[in-house]
């Protein structure tokens, strides 16, 4: 594809097109042969597409700083500058580094005591080791997997509906990283769970990936909606796992990138046939199993339904009989209903008898004969074993696909619905690959296109997949990836810094890893180049600002989440309940006045619910909590590859002047008064080691015990008559605890 | 300059990126973004750096001249009638009473249609212009040779949800940044001690949609719409905590200023700390000037009066243009007002009466907004200020129902309107059909309506651009947009 062409094409075909009246579009033939024609050798050639060769390990001249390849390959780097690389951390700093990192949580005195006493790397190779395996792992970078998918809980809009179960998909990212479900594994679960062989309940709700971005319930046109949702997945699915901008294709070739309107609609053809399932505006959850767990249960319910039809057999006619005994203690109306031979109720007769179903069992028990008693307790016991042999599914949020009615998919002509073009049938990039996946090749319940898309995704030889995900370990582990655009790995997108290590981690990750994700990170965290200190370098900043060449620690804030829990687990108030509904944050009445319906919007405030980690609040489309947003959590609607860090003013106002940050202070002083005694001095160096990790310096430990003398003093004279129920030198402290919550190295660990 | 400096004409094009990663320079972080942030002025050296500023919120050039510099957008939330407030109809009160045969879709979601209904309002002309407008807005109507009416607006949703969030991002799906956070990317706040971009909600709810409608998208938040409450506390978190007096916040201030540069004395360069230090300091000042623009104690009881404060009916957006007023002295960019707001019957959105749902909604604003208007032309701001009023859509010709008094959604055909710096006044722009349902002359969509709002201010619309998701994502792309030549003076 010659891209200088496609503009000039772009500027041809929008602008008359466009004074064009809506309806009247001109008869465009599409080719579509010749559409992945357009695809060259050129095109297939960019860096990224070419299949992953594993680079030479480099021979460096300092090759005592080298601890694994990845070393090797930066050392390269800086050593053709003759540079160095910063020195190692320290291990107070190192430890606080890896447990923010791996955990979102700060270490604790124990820990980091243990950090104290062992220095060495070999000590720290163990650590990670131990933080991989914590649980809190799972919660951590599980938050990393929800910001590229588009996570919520709603569907934004007018009415923002709720999605019934989405949590479940949530849960399902915690458990597979913490099981270090292998990566390839990983995608096939999300993107075909319902058509692999050992589908089951798990890897259906893993499928719920595609349902968790926004559409309008209320759309102005059916069959554009429908497109737009598709459009969602495509999206989402081409950044996620292959790093392309496909959805630039909808309307016209990719302008930049060697992607046709063809690739863009083939792609689409693959996620077509799956459909929503809705009654009306809601949005209905399901139960989530294989074909065969929802055909035993619901073969379970048929047998349960008709010991229950016996059941209330029996204690409709013995209630019957009592009423004509005029021994029933039964309602007029029930006594009404249950008189009226059974053919004979209307709806409502009906309605009522099957709502009052106990009742009429509790009445009915006093006039059972042992025959009777016998029976019910037969019936009972069995429907007790059938829900015990055969329990319920849990229900998820997903979507459904069956044989029945698959869709066609039409290329549209300007991307438009309401104008289809020729038929397209599933497939991938032209320029991805030479031999297109079979998608003919239906399970017995679905098209399984899906599954093929999964299985090409996952496979060894795809160029793009295994160097997308290292490139996101590294983005985490680094604050910026080796390709820049974490999300775009096209012509447009940064090229890597370090290519050949990316290669080198991309070929290692799928064989020697296994695609085993904490194998990557044990790689990562074992190398010096993870574990130098953040020192200047003069020299180096001057030539190379923006450390490309990773000349030292690059500084990175921590997410919302790490900052909010860490708050938490310092003050001591953390609630470490995992998995479930999620909680609702506290949200100040004063945010819910923006809202079309201020009271129904947020449930009331439920503090212990509330000190959950920050990955369980629930996330309203329409109502972000205040704290997140403010604090740049990731946009919701689209997959953000990486959080924007911004520093401005209501940043401060919230983490300063807002409810839950002075709370934390109040609870984190308390927490300071009970461990440490009156000392102020002891209070301080507590408060610094919980919260930074560290001793405070003698000037900061000066500055700090000044400052509780002094405003002990003024809080004392400013309540003269002791009004207060606490004491000044406790609101002095609260103060002190306070402005730490707010230290930039609370929020920027070195 | 060099060959990177060429604007980028089309949707898709990414000159500005191709400089970016072409010449390798692999910003990443604020650096990146503080690039982007210039978008079109990458060239460092023209960014107007006020010292200490962090990049993002610094004032910039516009692309070109312009008279305004700030906006207020009165938002018309539920769907204001256009038959009944700007748009006279003679033919519609000839058909009064009979059945609509037209061709365009009447009704939304299934309501019920009823037959042609005229305006019970009188429209009369006004000003040397002999623009005319309805007996629902007396005092504005004073204005009338300052106003730019667009009578043929369209918009591509018949929702609210979208109809909103159309009119306030361009798009209709939720997640792309409003025209306020646009108009802040592009030209920097003026105000360091206040947001540059404020939003007033009305008291009955906020609009459907809430925050989508004021969100900054996928550029960064420091963009977004701040929630601004007309009394009390303006702000979100802007009281000191309880117990905490103006001293001791100083005190804590202080102490967590000095231990941060302490922190910052080994780590000189990174700029990150010390835009997170400046943060803390403007928090502080934003504390201060925000509770001073709501103390309208300091306005004369003359005032109070102009504005509708005495009046039960006029008080709350009375206050709300009092403080807008204050606002734009004080040089906050962008404003928009809610009127109406939570439930249906509390917004514009007269299904069941539409006229009594307009008298109320009219009256409420009518005043109010001639008062900011007049006072704007006597303080020496008018030509400073774009005025923006409007709604989501507009309503039907027809009745909701036989005999019904409501109206029910119009996006074939409805008005909107501007005023102020750099709009010719006094003129009427484009034309509905003869009942005021589709239109007769001259289209604008509401993505033409953004590019002359962001022309009026000094931006082209195809020039302000952010690069997300593969593309140079705009306000009024990625179709073509054309600026309403003739509104401009």
């Amino acid at each position: 594809m010659k891209r200088s062409l496609s503009i000039t094409l772009c500027l041809l075909i929008s602008f008359p097109l466009l004074a064009e009246e809506p309806g009247k579009m001109p008869e465009v033939s599409i080719d579509l042969k010749a559409s992945d024609a357009k695809i060259t050798q050129d095109d297939r050639d960019h860096w990224a597409f070419k299949k992953v060769e594993r680079p030479d390990v480099p021979q460096v001249k300092n090759d005592r700083w080298v601890r694994n390849p990845i070393d090797a390959f930066i050392l390269q780097k800086l050593e053709r500058k003759g540079w160095k690389p910063a020195p190692a951390a320290v291990p107070g700093t190192l430890g606080r580094r890896l447990y923010l990192g791996l955990t979102g949580l700060p270490p604790t005195l124990k820990q980091q005591a243990a950090i104290d006493a062992n220095s060495d790397p070999e000590q720290f190779d163990h650590l990670v080791k131990k933080l991989l395996a914590s649980e809190a792992y799972g919660e951590r970078w599980a938050r990393h997997w929800l910001d590229i998918v588009r996570y919520a809980e709603t569907n934004g809009y007018e009415r923002d509906g709720m999605k019934p179960n989405v949590w479940r998909y949530r849960d399902y990212i915690i458990r597979a990283l913490n099981d270090d479900v292998p990566f390839n594994q990983f995608i096939l679960e999300q993107l075909a769970g319902d058509e692999l062989e050992t589908a089951d309940s798990r890897t259906v709700i893993a499928t719920g990936y595609y349902r968790l971005g926004p559409f309008d319930d209320e759309p102005a046109d059916f069959a554009e909606d429908r497109f737009d949702q598709l459009d969602d997945m495509l999206n989402t699915t081409s950044q996620v796992f292959l790093g392309i901008t496909l959805a630039c294709a909808r309307c016209h070739d990719h302008k930049f990138e060697a992607l046709t309107q063809h690739d863009y609609y083939k792609m689409i053809a693959i996620f077509n046939p799956l459909t929503r399932p809705q009654s009306g505006r809601s949005d209905l959850d399901l139960p989530a199993g294989s074909v065969e767990q929802l055909a035993n249960e619901q073969k379970r319910n048929g047998e349960i339904a008709k010991h229950n039809s016996n059941i209330d057999s029996i204690n409709l006619a013995v209630a019957l009989k009592r009423i004509q005994d005029g021994t029933s203690k039964l309602d007029e109306a029930i006594q009404k209903a249950l008189k009226t031979p059974a053919g004979d109720r209307d709806s409502d007769a009906v309605k009522l008898i099957a709502s009052k179903r106990n009742e009429i069992a509790a009445d009915a028990d006093s006039g059972l004969n042992d025959e009777q008693r016998d029976q019910l307790s037969q019936a009972k016991q069995a429907i007790k074993a059938l829900r015990e042999e055969t329990p319920d599914l849990p229900r998820g949020y997903f979507f459904t696909e069956s044989l029945e009615n698959v869709p066609e998919t039409n290329l549209l002509v300007r991307g438009k619905a309401s104008s289809p073009g020729p038929v397209v049938q599933p497939g991938v990039p032209t320029v991805l690959t030479s031999v297109q996946p079979d998608f003919d090749n239906p399970t017995n319940h679905t098209t399984g296109r899906r599954l093929a898309l999964a299985n090409w995704i996952a496979s060894e030889s795809n160029p793009l997949t295994a160097r997308v995900l290292v490139n996101r370990v590294w983005q985490h582990h680094f604050g910026v990836g080796i390709v820049r655009t974490p999300n775009d790995f096209g012509v447009m997108g940064a090229a890597p810094t370090h290519e050949a290590l990316l290669d080198w981690l991309a070929d290692w990750f799928v064989n020697e890893g296994e695609w085993s994700l904490k194998k990557l990170h044990a790689l990562i965290l074992s190398s010096n180049a993870y574990r130098m200190s953040s020192e200047w370098n003069e020299s180096y900043a001057a030539e190379d600002p923006e450390n490309n060449l990773l000349w030292r620690r690059p500084y990175r804030r921590l997410e919302v989440e790490a900052i909010r829990d860490s708050i938490l687990a310092v003050s001591g108030q953390i609630n470490r309940k995992m998995y479930g509904p999620s909680m609702y944050p506290y949200v100040p009445s004063d945010a819910l006045d923006n809202h079309a319906d201020k009271q129904k919007i947020w449930p009331a405030f439920n503090e212990e619910e509330a000190n959950r980690r920050t990955i369980y609040s629930y996330v309203k489309r329409s109502l972000i909590v205040p704290f997140l947003e403010v604090l740049d959590l990731c946009d919701t609607t689209k997959s953000t590859p990486q959080r924007i860090v911004t520093s401005v003013a209501p940043q401060a106002l919230t983490l300063f002047n807002g409810k839950f940050v002075n709370r934390q202070a109040e609870y984190f002083a308390k927490r300071l008064e009970t461990e440490a005694g009156d000392g102020s001095a002891a209070q301080i160096t507590l408060a610094f080691k919980l919260a930074l990790c560290r001793e405070p310096t003698a000037t900061e430990l000066q500055v700090m015990t000044d400052f509780l003398a002094t405003e002990t003093k003024k809080f004392r004279e400013e309540d003269a008559d002791g009004k207060l129920a606490t004491s000044p030198e406790y609101r002095a402290l609260v103060q002190i605890c306070r402005v730490i919550f707010n230290l930039n190295e609370f929020a920027y660990p070195d | 300059m060099n060959r990177f400096m060429s604007p980028n004409q089309t949707p898709c094009r990414n000159s500005r990126r191709e400089f970016l990663w072409e010449t390798g320079a692999g910003f990443t972080g604020l650096a990146m973004l503080d690039l982007l942030s210039r978008d079109g002025f990458f060239d460092k050296l023209r960014a107007e750096d006020k010292e200490g500023l962090s990049g993002l919120l610094a004032p910039k050039k516009p692309h070109f001249e312009a008279k305004a510099s700030r906006c207020v957008f009165f938002f018309m939330n539920g769907g204001p009638s256009q038959i009944d407030t700007f748009d006279p109809k003679p033919v519609l009160d000839k058909h009064h009473g009979e059945e609509y045969k037209g061709e365009l879709e009447v009704g939304s979601n299934g309501r019920a249609i009823g037959y042609l209904m005229k305006s019970p309002f009188k429209f009369q002309k006004h000003g040397e212009s002999g623009l005319e407008i309805s007996d629902l807005y007396p005092h504005l109507s004073t204005h009338a040779d300052d106003l730019c009416l667009f009578r043929s607006c369209y918009t591509d949703t018949a929702a609210h949800a979208s109809g909103c969030i159309q009119m306030n991002t361009g798009k209709v799906g939720i997640g792309s940044p409003s025209i306020g956070s646009w108009v802040n990317y592009g030209l920097g706040t003026i105000s360091q001690d206040l947001p540059g971009y404020v939003v007033m909600t009305d008291p009955r709810g906020g609009p459907i949609g809430s925050a989508s409608n004021w969100s900054s998208g996928y550029i960064p938040a420091a963009y977004q719409g701040t929630m601004f409450r007309s009394s009390g506390t303006p702000l979100l978190n802007m009281e000191n905590p309880k117990g905490v007096t103006d001293r001791g916040q100083r005190k804590s201030l202080d102490l967590l200023g000095a231990l941060n540069q302490q922190h910052r004395r080994t780590r000189k360069f990174e700029s990150e700390l010390e835009a997170r230090i400046e943060s803390y300091e403007l928090a502080y000042r934003m504390q201060v000037a925000a509770k001073d623009v709501v103390d309208l104690s300091q306005e004369s009881a003359k005032t109070h009066e102009r504005y509708g404060l005495n009046d039960k009916i006029t008080a709350d957006f009375g206050r709300k243009c009092l403080i807008t007023k204050r606002l734009l002295e004080s040089g906050v960019r962008f404003i928009q007002l809610y009127s109406g707001g939570g439930h249906i019957e509390d917004t514009w959105d007269g299904h069941t009466d539409c006229i009594t749902n307009h008298k109320l909604h009219a009256g409420e604003t009518d005043k109010p907004m001639a008062a900011l208007m007049q006072d704007m032309k006597d303080i020496g701001l008018w030509d400073e200020t774009l005025f923006v009023w409007g709604g989501e859509f507009g309503r039907t010709p027809t009745s909701e129902g036989i005999g019904k008094p409501g109206r029910d959604h119009n996006w074939h055909a409805f008005t909107m309107w501007l005023a102020g710096g750099g709009v010719k006044g006094g003129q009427a722009i484009g034309a509905s059909d003869d009942l005021g349902f589709g239109i007769a002359d001259r289209p604008v969509h509401v993505s033409d309506f953004h590019a002359t709002i962001l022309h009026l201010m000094g931006l082209d619309h195809n020039l302000l651009s952010f690069y997300y998701q593969g593309l140079d994502q705009r306000l009024t792309g990625p179709d073509e947009a054309h600026i309403v030549e003739e509104a401009l003076a």
